[in-house]
């Protein structure tokens, strides 16, 4: 800054004058009309984190419901519409949003971008999410949905689920569906056109990338979803036939249809959190990413793959064996990217200086809690143990390690990481420690006894169990530990709330990251970035530092700001 | 992680080892389903160990110290090369081991000496040499509905509930359904089939001795789905015998009485 001169002087052209912005209205207008990436990415940052707040209330009613045998604390079916609610909140207005909201937050400042490219659409996206959500907890005061996680028909005909709850089930759930549509669209549009000079494509930091190929995969399996849904909202309100048992449709079809996009939609949360992880790991290890070709590569061969092996949820539909076999063979090749992603991850730990910082043991946790979820999955790819497994609590066990691992532990990984960014202010880092340590005992606590209690048979989605199968101390402690796993989730969404205000500030870049985003100020301004680096690498800002550390300049931090070309 | 490594210490501590066996097997179906989820638990048990210590060690090892500079050393090609070439050879293994499994599980394997002669008792009666069964499987017609399973068995008797079998004899299901989705599920024998309206699907089992085999439904098919569950009884064949007869008699006689009352105007 140079200081003002002495004297001011008449200004040889007219100035336009202001007394200061003009007059804004309410903060809350302000954040519901904005189309400003970071208002549309903290929105769904917020609203997800809200809705996994509701997700862990209606897991723990059920588990209460199943803490004892033959329990008749709820009835079937208030049971039934628990799981309904639950399943459709944990990945439709939990995992999917929440990782949609850090990277609509995120992409534009990782690629140095001043905002998206379709920013309405991006706007739109959102609040279809949202009006599918208070579609469907709407239904709440008339009848909610109660025909499963997954509505297979006929069971969800209009025959066999006549209640209007399931057309609502339909209608937020394909509202929400386009509206992932948009928001991949939006991140496309933004991803291909608005990279900043030199961010080539194999540039992208790996967040970034993961956007992309996240973004790709949505596009795919939202379509192929609300493909489905209109199909069935055709035969529960237009006497269509597609999925009918008798009238000679395809209830197979629509298993078909929507594994596609479970199965998608399980791939896109862990790639997203693998992203998250893949900038975390690197900047609290500081040593670059071990190789970013192969990670990259990887990211798109697991949505690939585990996309193409949606059959592996049928083995025990009617079938044939060939298609089985196609799904298991999928399934064991996505082994391989999944591998090397976790090998690389581990390779750029070793030899480093791990700052142990809730960031790092978040992703720590997220990797471990992930890799059970995704090995034990293996044995679920296998088509005669799946014959077994499939469908008991055995199933719910690793899925639940898979997605709360990376969804739970690597969202919050990516919550403490950005925070900062997004707020100027860093989360409370003695609450996070406790919510970790409280979290890995819950999810261990609370999921590991169903393995077991799968192995004795108990099945999935029934609103009690006998005394006779031998399953009620698992179940007892399985419901144990989900408490202990809220308490913990309960922490961290309480630490974000706090530091909101309270937190110690962060500056530009608290945890030496290398991409884009910690170049601009914290919390970023409308514009985000008034200059930007040159970039000929996919790490600018460690590019800046060594530049200086070969000048021999004094002080990095401020330096960098000094620096800016073009 | 210390609590990655949960999994395997739980599972690698002998008590526990009950723990993590299936229902014990009584068809052979059920067997080769066992010997392949041992594989598999074998398996993942070793990664999950593997990858848990290598987390931990390099947690532990790595810490950040004073005036330490980490090398900032990046993978070769090469190296990426070698790591998915291990990893592929573990997928092709475990897929190649799979599909053996899953084969030998599939195929029907015929009746045993113990089992029902069907076809063999009439052959028996021309020569007086005993004939090894014929292995002919017994077909028993399995239909599911909103929140139970009926059987009907070859000489058109049919129960509800629990499915009366031969020992040591073959028996295909033909899965169908008269409403939803529902899933064939008896631990013991095998795996679960899911029966879907307007498609066909089949189970097959050979029961090794007498007992009551239960099982429950493993497809979400509404309110009372947790009490849509299902029991086998395999008896020894002459039970069977018995048991379908006095089945079809006990029918044709409510069916006789039935059309009597109605006849009689006795029931409207």
């Amino acid at each position: 800054m140079t200081p003002p001169p002495a004297t001011t002087l008449a200004p040889s052209r007219p100035e336009l004058v202001t007394d200061g912005f003009p007059q804004r209205r309410p903060r809350w207008i302000e954040l519901a009309t904005s189309v400003d990436h970071k208002d549309v990415g903290r929105m769904w940052i917020g609203g997800s984190l809200g809705f996994l707040f509701v997700a862990v209330i209606e897991w723990l009613l059920m588990r209460l419901q199943l803490a004892i045998p033959e329990n008749t604390l709820f009835r079937p079916e208030f049971f039934n519409r628990l799981l309904s609610l639950y399943g459709e909140t944990a990945i439709f207005l939990f995992a999917i949003p929440l990782m949609l909201g850090l990277f609509c937050y995120l992409v534009p400042l990782q690629i140095g971008a001043r905002t998206t490219a379709l920013p309405r659409l991006g706007q739109l996206a959102f609040w279809m999410y949202a009006a599918g959500a208070a579609a469907l907890y709407g239904s709440l005061v008339f009848t909610p949905p109660e025909a499963g996680v997954n509505p297979l028909p006929p069971l969800s005909e209009l025959a066999f689920s006549p209640s209007n709850g399931m057309d609502v089930w339909l209608g937020s759930t394909g509202l929400i569906c386009l509206g992932f549509v948009f928001n991949a669209i939006n991140m496309l549009a933004t991803l291909r056109n608005l990279r900043a000079p030199g961010l080539a494509w194999r540039r992208l930091p790996i967040f970034a990338w993961a956007a992309t190929v996240c973004s790709l995969l949505l596009a795919f399996i939202a379509t192929v979803m609300v493909g489905a849904i209109t199909m069935l909202l055709i035969d529960r309100n237009l006497d269509g036939i597609f999925f009918s048992g008798e009238a000679g449709g395809a209830p197979l079809l629509w298993q078909h249809l929507s594994w596609i996009f479970y199965s998608g939609a399980y791939m896109l949360i862990v790639i997203a959190a693998l992203g998250a992880i893949a900038e975390i790991v690197p900047a609290l290890s500081r040593k670059p990413l071990f190789h970013r070709g192969a990670v990259m590569g990887s990211l798109v061969a697991i949505a690939v793959l585990g996309t193409l092996a949606w059959m592996q949820n049928m083995y025990s539909a009617p079938l044939g064996i060939g298609w089985a076999y196609f799904a298991m063979a999928m399934a064991m090749l996505a082994v391989i990217p999944f591998g090397l992603v976790l090998f690389n991850l581990i390779a750029t730990m070793v030899g480093g200086a791990l700052r142990m910082r809730a960031p790092l043991l978040f992703a720590l946790g997220a990797i471990a809690m992930t890799a059970v979820g995704l090995i034990s999955e293996l044995s679920h790819s296998m088509v005669a143990v799946a014959w077994q497994l499939q469908n008991t609590t055995d199933a719910t066990a690793s899925t639940h390690y898979a997605l709360v691992g990376a969804a739970v532990f690597g969202g919050f990984a990516a919550l403490y990481f950005w925070f900062p960014k997004m707020t100027g202010r860093t989360m409370g880092e003695y609450l996070a420690r406790i919510s970790f340590w409280t979290m890995l005992v819950g999810l261990n606590v609370g999921f590991f006894p169903l393995f077991l209690a799968g192995l004795n048979g108990q099945v999935v989605d029934t609103y009690k169990y006998f005394d006779d199968l031998g399953v009620n101390g698992y179940n007892l402690i399985a419901t144990i530990g989900a408490f202990v796993l809220a308490i913990g989730i309960l922490l961290t969404l309480v630490n974000a709330v706090l530091s909101r205000r309270s937190g110690a500030p962060a500056g530009h870049d608290p945890w030496g990251g290398s991409t884009l985003e910690w170049f601009a100020e914290s919390p970023p301004p409308p514009h985000n970035f008034d200059v930007l680096p040159d970039v000929r690498g996919p790490e600018p800002l460690r590019d800046i530092r060594d530049a200086i550390a070969e000048q021999g300049a004094p002080s990095k931090a401020g330096a960098a700001e000094s620096q800016p070309v073009a | 992680m210390g609590a990655a490594l949960t999994a395997p210490t739980l599972l690698a501590a002998p008590a526990a080892a009950s723990a993590v066996s299936p229902e014990p097997a009584h068809s052979p179906n059920a067997e080769d389903i066992t010997t392949l989820y041992w594989i598999s638990l074998a398996v993942v048990v070793a990664l999950i160990t593997l990858v848990g210590i290598v987390l931990l060690l390099a947690v532990l090892s790595y810490r950040e110290r004073r005036g330490s500079e980490p090398r900032q050393v990046r993978g070769t090609r090469s190296v990426q090369l070698r790591a998915s070439a291990g990893l592929a050879i573990l997928a092709i293994a475990m897929f190649v081991v799979s599909v053996i499994y899953t084969e030998r599980a599939r195929e029907v394997s015929p009746s045993g000496a113990q089992g029902l002669q069907a076809s063999s008792a009439v052959y028996a009666q021309k020569s007086l040499k005993p004939l090894p069964a014929d292995g002919e499987p017994l077909r028993i017609k399995a239909t599911a509905q909103q929140w139970l399973w009926r059987y009907e068995y070859p000489n058109g008797a049919f129960s509800y509930y629990k499915l009366v079998v031969p020992i040591d004899t073959a028996v295909v299901l033909d899965l169908v359904s008269t409403d939803v989705t529902h899933g064939w599920y008896v631990p013991a024998l095998g795996g679960k089939f899911e029966a879907v309206p307007g498609k066909l699907n089949s189970a097959w089992f050979r029961a090794d001795e007498t007992g009551t085999y239960e099982g429950r439904s493993s497809t979400f098919s509404g309110s009372a789905y947790a009490a849509e569950r299902m029991a086998v009884e395999a008896v020894s064949p002459e039970e069977y015998q018995a048991f379908v007869e006095q089945q079809k008699r006990d029918i044709q006689e409510a069916q006789d009485s039935v059309a009597e009352q109605i006849a009689s105007g006795a029931t409207p």
